[in-house]
């Protein structure tokens, strides 16, 4: 077998007071608690986080175990098994089962002896039991206990192991040195070689001053030439600082792109393409915003530089933005941004999302409505109107939306954007069976001033919904628009409006006043003062109704309306009244 | 009773010292400030003597030891612990050690003799006479020359030093083969062996440096890779790297040249000269790593610096060189580190086309003193300080005309130009038995100037001399 190799610290240095494995007194039946009680901890250490309390409590627990035995003993060196671990013949520790066992572990990647010093239960026990838990979840292509033990660096834990390295390597072996011959020819050609430079030197100098110096010279040694001084190590401790410190993903970045600027080299442009649609994902789950926005900046800008891709090239590079602009992608997107993954200024992520292309509208549509949070809200919404300024045409698709959220959400962003060819699809919408997307489309239309739109909204004033109606009737009011005035007379007149409430009434009459102007003032002068069967006047909130619409309608006919109820009684009537005088002065 | 951590208390202890000594320079011995630092030296030394019965400080070439520990020194606190080492040094003193009922008057007479001009001819022998006669007990001090560190120059060390380099080298030799072949690499194996190099250099460094002069020209190319990376560490550890980074810093090293595995077979083995066009196919090699890498898997993360040593080795320092930049670019520290341990084992070794290596100290003055080299010239200052004026395996014909190769680096800055030598044969030719050791900073006691000199350093490889049949 090969021979162990020390490894962790203090290897090999068993410091005064240890016990040897033979020692007759060691307190075996504690070292066998240690054991159970690591097992525990090691348990707890991996079910529980870190702000637990169970693990807490089993982590003190192995730590007043290791005090106790230091109590007793200097230090414990055990030598390992495949399936237990002895104090010299004696054992203290085993597992049957290979998955559980803490022998295994160590056993597999080669170690064969495990020391433990006094002090790991102070500072390094939670990172004994930390390179413990990652040695149990090693892929088998990357680290072993080994690799990991020696990264840890722990002080007061050591191992031996047998180094599968060193299997079948042989050592150099010193050679027997030269022959007189070939030694003597070495100082028989160096000393030609000097004789001829000497007189070169000599000839060349005309006779006079010295020779060139072959080597350094030995008297006149300038160390400064050749080490370091405080202010030069001064200026390598900045640099060393500014390295550990330096965001590298940008340099590897920039080395990609500019190889992927090298259009003779088709194939590692397809490798560099690659390359860069894994690391999209990997930078973002990573939570680093800016170089995967740097990624999609620089595939933009050289997807327009002419000569740079052929048509291969050019599709896998537009399969990267199409990528990023995915649904699924988005929702992680929005996820990781909600949960704090990824950490970016509003201006970050709004430099990222400027990239991204049409499929991303109605996930950032859907999220930038229903995301509570006010600044990333409002980022998202910025993001989406830029990509749907650049994307009308989609902006349309999406009023077709089966979601909700994204149809409603596409509504209000056709109206404010004026997408004129919107109309149709709004005038569909307002049929749409959720309410909220019916009022969205009909605060669309207004923006619009889609006339589509606005021959259907007439349906909307018998909308199911108060609010729809109620948005209708404001709708189609701000719209002026004339076709619907006999509807309003309909509806101030019907039995309906008596039931509503006041905020439904006032927006029917005031709607009625905008849109049928003087031909409303008949109609409403009756209603505000006129008296019915038995000199009953109507229910004061219609005659307040009445007075706000008819104070949206300019011209002495409405005014003298008003006036007759201006010394009203009616608190309610009066106020409304001398409201609508005010407005329509 | 708490463990001592040996490396807080170490640099402890070497600041009071260094305090007491800056305190002492300035202030009579009873000023507040020197009874200050005494209390305070006094306070610290004392504490480890009582726990640990005594305590030691030693001084190896350029690492301090706290009894056994090796204190890990970084750039913060460099220059204090040089400042102290030179006071010891400047009077022969090796190491210092402690014992146990140690008084705080012991201190003042101690450190002011530190501060008094070394005496002449043996500086430890004036000091001792004078420390005899002085009110000190409980100080014991060992002369420079006694002072070995435990690690350095055994026959154990070196057969360490071979077995790691052994194992780096078949490493390098299965990872760039599974490379060229497309097989996926055994990064564990890989990490294992750089990790084996930092231990050794940390533990061992002269005999790290001493297998690179283990040349042979059938495993250059993985020789090479083996020799880059113990050279960058060297470096890095110079640079107060943590173990951590240095690891980083030989794995992307033992890399730097992982895109030759795709280039093609016949270039890189071809003898004698290459076309211009071959050369062009040669120089993608740094892209060529730089894309490998982002293919091997099982690093924990991305290694983008490992990337960026394999990209940017052979960029000079105002950017020409190669591969070449359209985007801003300021090589990594790192990428500067293996550029210089690269340009120094590639220019000593011969390769398919290169027959005519140059002298090691050669190479390391035209690396230094040629800007168009395009080396960071503080890194081949600190590369310098590892290896001196002269590296070890450098064949040296010195002032007595008898042949020598440099076996070990002077530590002393002032000393660079006067390593070790192994003294292989008389001033005739005629071969040693048994090569002798001689260290050329020692000087003729009768004539006060060194006992011997190098005049000139000639190439090993032009004559057929193997250094390494006297060093390994």
């Amino acid at each position: 077998m090969t021979e162990l190799q020390s490894g962790g610290g203090g290897a090999g240095k068993a410091p005064e007071g240890a016990v040897a494995w033979d020692a007759p007194d060691a307190p075996v039946q504690d070292i066998r608690e240690l054991f159970v009680t690591l097992g525990k901890a090691f348990r707890a250490y991996q079910l529980y986080d870190e702000n637990n309390p169970v693990r807490h409590r089993f982590v003190e627990s192995l730590r007043q175990a290791f005090a106790r035995l230091w109590e007793q003993m200097g230090e414990l060196t055990l030598a390992v098994e495949e399936d237990r671990l002895r104090l010299d013949q004696t054992e203290v520790y085993k597992a049957e089962n290979r998955g559980d066992s803490l022998a295994f572990l160590f056993y597999k990647d080669g170690i064969r002896e495990i020391s433990f010093r006094p002090g790991i239960e102070a500072a390094e026990l939670e990172r004994f039991l930390g390179v413990l838990q990652r040695a149990r979840k090693l892929l088998p292509e990357g680290d072993d206990l080994l690799t990991v033990l020696w990264e840890e660096d722990l002080e007061h834990f050591s191992y031996r192991y047998v180094d599968v390295l060193a299997e079948g390597v042989s050592l150099p072996v010193a050679g027997p040195g030269n022959t007189e011959a070939e030694l003597k020819s070495v100082l028989q050609a160096e000393a030609a070689e000097a004789d001829a430079e000497d007189e070169e030197a000599a000839q060349e100098a005309g006779g006079g001053g010295d020779p060139p110096a072959k080597t350094v010279s030995q008297d006149d040694f300038n160390p400064t030439l050749y080490s370091l001084d405080p202010r030069e190590m001064e200026t390598l401790k900045v640099e060393l600082q500014k390295e550990l410190q330096r965001d590298l993903r940008m340099d590897v970045l920039s080395a990609l792109f500019d190889r992927l600027e090298e259009p003779e080299r088709p194939d590692r442009q397809s490798e560099v393409l690659g390359i860069l649609s894994t690391l999209l994902p990997n930078f973002l789950s990573r939570g680093a915003l800016v170089p995967a926005t740097h990624v999609l900046h620089e595939l933009r800008k050289l997807e327009a530089t002419p000569g740079i891709f052929d048509e291969e090239r050019m599709a896998l590079s537009r399969r990267i933005l199409d990528e990023v602009s995915r649904p699924d992608f988005i929702t992680e997107l929005i996820q990781a941004l909600y949960d704090g993954t990824i950490r970016a200024s509003p201006q970050q992520l709004a430099n990222f999302l400027q990239f991204l292309r049409a499929g991303a509208l109605a996930p950032l549509l859907r999220a930038s409505e229903t995301v509570d949070h006010k600044e990333l809200q409002a980022v998202l919404r910025k993001a989406t109107k830029g990509i749907a300024e650049r994307n009308r045409g989609a902006v349309v698709r999406l009023l077709e939306e089966t979601d909700s959220v994204v149809a409603s959400g596409a509504a209000r962003m056709a109206g404010e954007m004026q997408i004129a060819e919107a109309g149709p699809a709004l005038a569909g919408l307002l049929a749409h069976s959720d309410p909220s997307v019916r009022l969205a489309a009909v605060e669309a239309a207004v923006s619009l001033k889609a006339s589509t739109a606005a021959s259907a909204l007439q349906n909307t004033l018998d909308d199911p919904d108060r609010e729809v109606r109620i948005a209708a009737a404001r709708a189609l009011g701000t719209l002026k628009y004339r076709p619907a005035a006999p509807r309003f007379a309909d509806i101030v007149q019907g039995k309906e409006i008596r039931n509503a409430d006041i905020s439904e009434k006032v927006a029917m009459f005031e709607a009625y006043g905008l849109v049928a102007e003087e031909g409303a003032v008949d109609l409403m002068d009756k209603l505000l003062n006129g008296k019915g069967f038995l000199g009953k006047r109507e229910p004061s909130e219609i005659r307040a109704a009445a007075a706000l619409g008819l104070g949206k309608i300019p011209g002495p006919a409405a005014d003298a309306a008003l006036r007759r109820s201006a010394r009203e009684d009616d608190p309610v009537v009066r106020s409304a009244v001398n409201r609508a005088l005010r407005e329509s002065e | 009773m708490a463990e001592l951590n040996f490396q807080e208390e170490g640099k402890k202890v070497l600041t009071a010292f260094y305090g007491t000594l800056s305190a002492l320079k300035l202030y009579p011995v009873e000023n507040d400030t020197v009874q200050q630092a005494l209390t305070s030296l006094h306070a610290v030394v004392n504490a480890i003597v009582e726990k640990e019965g005594s305590a030691e400080v030693r001084v190896v070439g350029d690492f301090f030891f706290l009894n056994e520990t090796r204190l890990r020194l970084d750039l913060s606190n460099f220059a204090t612990f040089g400042s102290f080492a030179r006071a010891l040094q400047d009077h022969g003193i090796g190491a210092v050690e402690v014992l146990p009922g140690i008084q705080r008057s012991e201190w003042a007479p101690f450190v002011s003799m530190l501060l008094r001009k070394p005496g002449q001819p043996d500086p430890f022998e004036v000091f001792m006479d004078r420390f005899a006669g002085a009110p000190v007990e409980h100080i014991d001090l060992r002369p420079e020359k006694e002072v070995e560190d435990p690690g350095e120059q055994s026959e154990e060390a070196l057969t360490a030093a071979k077995r790691t380099y052994a194992q780096s080298v078949q490493v390098a030799k299965d990872v760039l083969g599974d490379v060229r072949l497309g097989k996926a690499v055994n990064v564990r194996q890989v990490k294992r062996a750089v990790q084996g190099i930092v231990d050794q250099v940390l533990a061992n460094e002269n005999s790290m440096i001493t297998m690179t002069t283990l040349r042979d020209f059938d495993e250059y190319t993985f020789t090479h890779c083996v020799n880059v990376s113990i050279f960058s560490v060297i470096v890095g550890q110079r640079l107060g790297l943590e173990k951590i980074h240095l690891y980083e810093l030989g794995l992307g090293a033992l890399f730097h040249d992982i895109g030759k595995q795709r280039i093609d077979h016949e270039i890189i083995n071809k003898p004698g000269g290459l076309t211009d066009e071959e050369w062009q196919e040669l120089k993608e090699h740094t892209t060529e790593g730089l894309l490998q890498l982002f293919r091997m898997h099982g690093f924990a993360d991305v290694p983008y610096r490992q990337m960026l040593m394999a990209y940017e080795h052979h960029m000079k320092v105002d950017l020409t060189g190669y591969p070449r930049n359209t985007r801003d670019r300021e090589p990594t520290l790192f990428s500067r580190i293996v550029a210089v341990a690269d340009a120094f084992d590639a220019g000593t070794s011969v390769r398919s086309y290169q027959y005519n290596p140059w002298p090691p100290d050669a190479v390391l003055k035209e690396m230094r003193d040629n800007p168009k080299r395009g080396f960071d010239p503080l890194l081949v200052k600190a590369l310098i300080t590892a290896t001196g004026v002269y590296p070890i395996g450098t064949l040296c014909i010195l002032d007595s005309h008898e042949l020598a190769v440099v076996s070990e680096v002077n530590k002393d800055p002032d000393l660079l130009h006067r390593p070790k030598v192994r003294i292989i044969s008389d001033p005739m030719g005629v071969p040693l038995t048994e090569p002798v050791t001689m260290d050329l900073a020692l000087s003729d006691p009768a004539t006060g100037r060194p006992a011997r000199q190098i005049i000139k350093t000639t190439d090993p490889q032009k004559y057929g001399i193997r250094v390494s049949d006297y060093l390994t």
